[in-house]
Parts: C-alpha cells; structure tokens; sequence
C-alpha cells in the first residue's frame, strides 16, 4: 500500500466517522419511527424487525393527529418568508446602492441582531405580544420571526446585490429605465440565486423554529417542533410516534436542501468570501 | 446630418470632497459631430462623459443639449445612448433580448421591435449570434452587442467611453474603422473617450484635450497635432511625441546644446524656454546640432533613433534606407517653422 493509498483511506475514515455521528441520530429516528413501541424498547436494540407504518398512521390520522401542527408549521413558515423577502429585497437593495446617513449604523445593527441570544428577549417579546392580544396568534409568531429572519436575509442579500456593478444599473437608466424597472428587469433577475438561498434558509430557520414557538404558541397555533411533545408525557414517552414526527418534520428540510443543494453551497461560499457566519 | 445632437458645457466643475476632477471645463460639441475627450489617466475625461449622460451630478456649471440646460434632467430623460467600457451587457438577457430592452423601455410596440433589433444587429455584424447570452460571446462580439443596444434607439447623443480598451490590437484597428463608418451613416453625435491619442486622432472631427480636470485645447487632430497648446499636450500627441528640449531664446534664434537654430516663433527678448521639435520635422544635415544615435528602434517602413546631444534625449524619425548606423554621430536640423515655443514656467506655448 502506497503512502497516497493510506492518505485517503485516513481521510476516509474519518469523514465516515463525522458522517455517522451526524447522520446516526437521523437514522436512529427513522428506524424507530417504523417499529412499533414494544419494538422501540427491546434490549438489545433490534436490526432486524418487521417494519410497519403504524406510527405514522396515528400520529397523521389517530386522535391527536398533527396534521393542523404541520399546517401551523407551514403557514408560519410560508408567511414569514414571503413577508422577509418582500422586505428585505429592496431594503438590502437600498443598502447595497444608496448613500445615506445611517448606513453604517443600520449594517451594524443587522449583524447584532444575529448576535443576540435569542433566550434574553424572549421574555420581552412574550410581554409585548400578550399586551396587543397576538400570544396564540399567526401575526404574533411571524412578527417575532420576523425580527430575526429580516436582519438575517437582508445581510445575506446586500452580499449578492454588491456583486453587480454599478454599470449595469446606469446602463438600464440610459437604456430608459426606471428605477423600479431596473430593480425588476436587470437587477433581481441577477440575483435569484441569492434569494432562492435567502429563500431557502429564511423558510428553514422558520420551520425549524422551536425556542420562541414554545412560549409564543398556543392551542390555535402550535407548529409542528412544539407539538411533538405530545408524546412526551410525565408517565410515557411515546417513542415511535415521535420518531414518525420528527421524521415527517425532516422532511420539507432534506427536500429543499437536495432541491437547492447548488445554490445553497454557493451561498455559504459567498457568505465565507465576504466573512461572516450565520444563525 | 442631423439637426440634433448639439452639447455645450459650461463651466462645469466636479468636485469630490476637496478634489476638483473637473475644474471648470468649456467646449461645444457640434450636431453630426465625433468628438474626442482625449487626456491621460485620471484626468477626467470619464467624469465628463458621466455629467453629460447625467450619471453624475455637476459640482457647478450648466449642461446644455440642443440648446436646452438638461444639467437637472435626469439620464432616463436625456435621450443618450452610452457604450462602457465594461459593456456592462444584462447577462441574464440573450443578444436579442439586451438590444431591444431600449426599444421596450422606450413602449414601442412589439411588432417593431424585433425588426429593428435585427437591423441594429445586422450593422455591427451580428445578427447570427441573437440567441446567445453574453457569457457565450467573444470579447469583440460583446463589444458589438453593446453597440447595438446603443444605436437600435437612434439617440440624439451615442457617448463611448473607452469601448476598444479590451480588445486586441488588431480588433481595435478594425472596430476603430467600422466604428467611424457606422457614426458617419447615421449621423449621430458621437462623444468618444479615450487615452489613446492615435485612437482620438484618426476618429475625432474634433477633439478636446484633459490635463488633470482641465481642458487645455479643442480643435481638429490636424490642429493640435500642428500647435499644441501646452507642454504637456505636446508631450502627449504624436507617436513618439514631440521632443521637448530645454533651451534659449536669443533674438529668432533658439540655442540648444550650443547649437544655434532659426525658429518662426518669437517672443520677448532673450530667456529660457522649451522648444519643441517633432520627431517627423528633424532631418539629417552638414554643420547642425550634433547627436550621437544611442539606439535605433526599427519599425520596418520608418525607424526611430534615440539621439543624445550632449546630455539631451532627442528622438528623430527617419525613413527606412536613410538609417546610420548606432553609435555614428550625425549632425540634424529642423525648418524654423517647426520650432515650438513653450514657457517653461507655464507650461503654456509662447
Ligand atoms: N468618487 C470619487 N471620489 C474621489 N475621486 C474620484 C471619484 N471619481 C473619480 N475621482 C477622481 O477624479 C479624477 C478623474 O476621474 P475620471 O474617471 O474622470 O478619469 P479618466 O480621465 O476617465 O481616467 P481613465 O483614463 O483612467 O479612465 C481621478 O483623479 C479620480 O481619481
Ligand atoms: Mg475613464
């Protein structure tokens, strides 16, 4: 065996141990979500089993079905991403063009939002919404996410808006555009990778959302990352059931990382160039 | 020639903080016209370009178009069209797609536009290549497309800022022909930037020369070829450019290197000036000023001799089978009429 030989088993190796330890607990959940919960207790764990879609069946159509959880999920995250990008396009847009006083103060004020911990304004925030009455409410949870998701998707955006020379803007304005038409006709079009990744990590950082859901839901809207502790109870944990869950949660999210596979490498690229990291 | 296309800058100033980029610049440009802003680096021949495109605002000063003050008019109204020198082409748009964005923006109706699109094309010979994005075209073809979308329009103004800069030299000799025909066809104003003085002085009608902000002469090439306003003009026009020598004026008479040398120009009694001596106007004679050839710079129909007079550098040109050897001393003179005088302290011609 050759000393290059070697080289690349090590590094095999070792990738295949980082890839375990992150894609163990992913196959963990989706063998238990296909036994049934004797099968989940068995000592020593079982390999081999007769698989079965019982869980999945009864945690979508049985009694405590979490159908309307996913669907909170989905119009949580469906509204504060569409909200964000309404927003933040032409906001990182104006940052990534105009001269005005205050710009620095307000990039500034974009990455320390994403600085914040996000347990020491929860309370805050709780105080805020109870007082108008949006505890338990769907503006109430897109609003918050929305204090997070905006600086973020702004940040991310001015990035890719930078990267298009001041040329082609001045070019669109000779060519008889204005400046709304410019934006629309010459500038997005150029920059639709960067917003189908804002698109992508604005709609996951939602979905995923689980610290403010937690205090902010209720028994109207409860996303589908709170609802899953239904079954856990003081007496039980029902182990397969939230295995079916959690796979089910999974889902949209390896759907669109496969689907937006490309544009998301070349997102976390851009961010890497221009130095900075992310939530 | 078209009636349209008339520009008059006056007294623009263009200050960037404390910089002044343009410190207060005049000239007329004529309907029909190409015209040249000729000027180094840096001295701010694009600045101009961009307040006339109405891209940039003017510290001070008044724009005039057609006899209109457009200096608060904003670009989209001016009715230019504008090649950069980037090209600055929509990537996301095909060939097709960028010339007719003008003709769009502009509401003329569909059915027009792809006719005309095609005969814009068809003008800078690329009418086989509209499908294509401008990722997938040569340098030179993309520099055409960019034309295109800048006479599909039919502006009253077609401004170019340095559009040969990325091409080869031999693309640039031949877009530089075809680019004086296509200007003459249409009869557009055309205001041409470059830093190129070749460039300026086989296409511009007239030209106007940039000297850090300032204009130091407008006129045609033949004119500021012939009497260049300023030193440094002059040590900027013609390839080699003028020799610049210092010497002194004696009654008529320059004296360089001890060398007495008849001169048409005058001024005031006796004092220390600059003369300038084209490298074409030096020619080989008995009993001249006497320069030894350092080095010949062979350029096949003519050569270029590097000529020291005793501690001077002097370029002369001569014509091939005329050329001495290097090391020979020669003796040169020049007619008195192609003697230039500048002050050394103004830098001003005398
Ligand atoms: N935004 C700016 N801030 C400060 N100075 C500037 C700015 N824009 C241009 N300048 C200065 O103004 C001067 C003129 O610039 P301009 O672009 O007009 O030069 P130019 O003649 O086109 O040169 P080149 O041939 O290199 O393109 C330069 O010295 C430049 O540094
Ligand atoms: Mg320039």
């Amino acid at each position: 065996m050759t000393a290059k030989r070697l080289r690349i088993f090590a590094l095999l190796a070792i990738s295949m141990m980082f890839l375990l330890a992150w894609a163990f607990p992913i196959i963990w959940s989706v063998l238990n979500s296909l036994k049934t919960d004797s099968d989940v207790l068995a000592y020593p764990p079982k390999l081999v089993f007769a698989p079965t879609l019982e869980a999945y069946r009864d945690v979508l159509f049985g009694s405590g079905s979490i159908l309307p959880n996913l669907l909170s999920s989905v119009i949580i995250s469906v509204g504060t991403t569409i909200v964000t990008m309404l927003m933040a396009v032409p906001a990182a847009y104006a940052l990534a063009r105009l001269r005005f006083r205050g710009k620095k103060f307000a990039g500034f004020y974009v990455l320390a939002t994403q600085m914040l911990p996000p347990v020491g304004i929860i309370i805050p925030y709780f105080l805020v919404l109870r007082n108008i009455g949006w505890i338990d409410t769907y503006q109430g949870i897109i609003l918050i996410y929305l204090s997070f998701s905006l600086p973020f998707a702004i940040w991310l955006l001015v990035s890719y808006f930078e990267d298009i020379p001041f040329e082609m803007e001045e070019a669109a304005y000779l060519d008889g555009a204005s400046r709304l038409k410019t934006l629309w006709r010459i500038i997005i079009p150029q920059v639709r990778g960067g917003i189908a990744v804002t698109v992508v990590f604005v709609f996951l950082n939602a979905w995923n959302e689980f610290l403010f859901a937690v205090v902010l839901s209720g028994n109207t809207v409860r996303p589908v990352t709170v609802a899953m502790f239904n079954f856990v109870s003081v007496e039980q944990t029902l182990w397969a059931k939230l295995a079916a869950v959690s796979v089910l949660a999974m889902l949209p999210v390896v759907v669109l990382g496969v689907v937006a596979q490309k544009h998301i490498v070349k997102g976390l690229t851009v961010g890497a160039v221009k130095g900075g990291g992310r939530r | 020639m078209s009636s349209q296309g008339q520009v008059s800058f006056r007294n623009i100033v263009k200050m960037h903080g404390e910089f002044a980029a343009l410190k207060g610049v005049n000239f007329d440009i004529k309907p029909g016209e190409f015209f040249a802003l000729l000027g180094p680096s840096g001295s701010g021949k694009s600045t101009t370009l961009r307040i006339l495109a109405g891209l940039d605002a003017p510290t001070a000063g008044r724009v005039l178009i057609d006899d209109k003050d457009v200096t608060s008019t904003d670009a989209r109204d001016r009715d230019i069209a504008m090649v950069f020198q980037s090209y600055a082409l929509y990537p996301h748009m095909t060939v097709a797609e960028n010339i007719a964005f003008p003709l769009e923006m502009a509401k003329l109706p569909k059915s027009e536009i792809a006719p005309t699109v095609k005969e814009a094309a068809r003008k800078v010979k690329i009418d086989h290549l509209l499908d294509r994005k401008p990722g997938q075209l040569s340098g030179g073809q993309q520099q055409r497309c960019a034309l295109a979308r800048a006479i599909v329009r039919k502006a009253r103004l077609f401004l170019l800022d340095e559009p040969l800069s990325n091409l080869d030299a031999k693309l640039r000799l031949e877009t530089r022909a075809e680019l004086k025909k296509l200007q003459r066809s249409l009869g557009i104003t055309a205001v041409y930037v470059t830093h190129d003085q070749e460039e300026a002085m086989t296409l511009a009608d007239r030209m106007a020369v940039f000297m850090s902000g300032e204009i130091q002469q407008v006129g045609t090439p033949a004119e500021v070829f012939a009497r260049p306003n300023s030193i440094d003009i002059a040590g900027f026009i013609g390839n080699p450019p003028m020799n610049l020598v210092p010497a002194r004026y004696v009654d008529g008479d320059v004296i360089i290197a001890g060398h007495r040398l008849k001169t048409t120009a005058t001024t005031a009694g006796e004092r220390d000036v600059v003369v300038g001596l084209r490298p074409g106007a030096l020619r080989m004679t008995e009993g001249g000023l006497g320069a030894r050839v350092d080095l010949i710079e062979d350029l096949g129909d003519t050569a270029v001799l590097d000529l020291d007079c005793a501690g001077t550098m002097i370029r002369m040109r001569v014509a091939d089978g005329n050329i001495p050897g290097e090391g020979d001393t020669i003796s040169i003179t020049a007619r008195p009429q192609d003697i230039h005088l500048f002050d050394p302290a103004t830098r001003m011609r005398l």
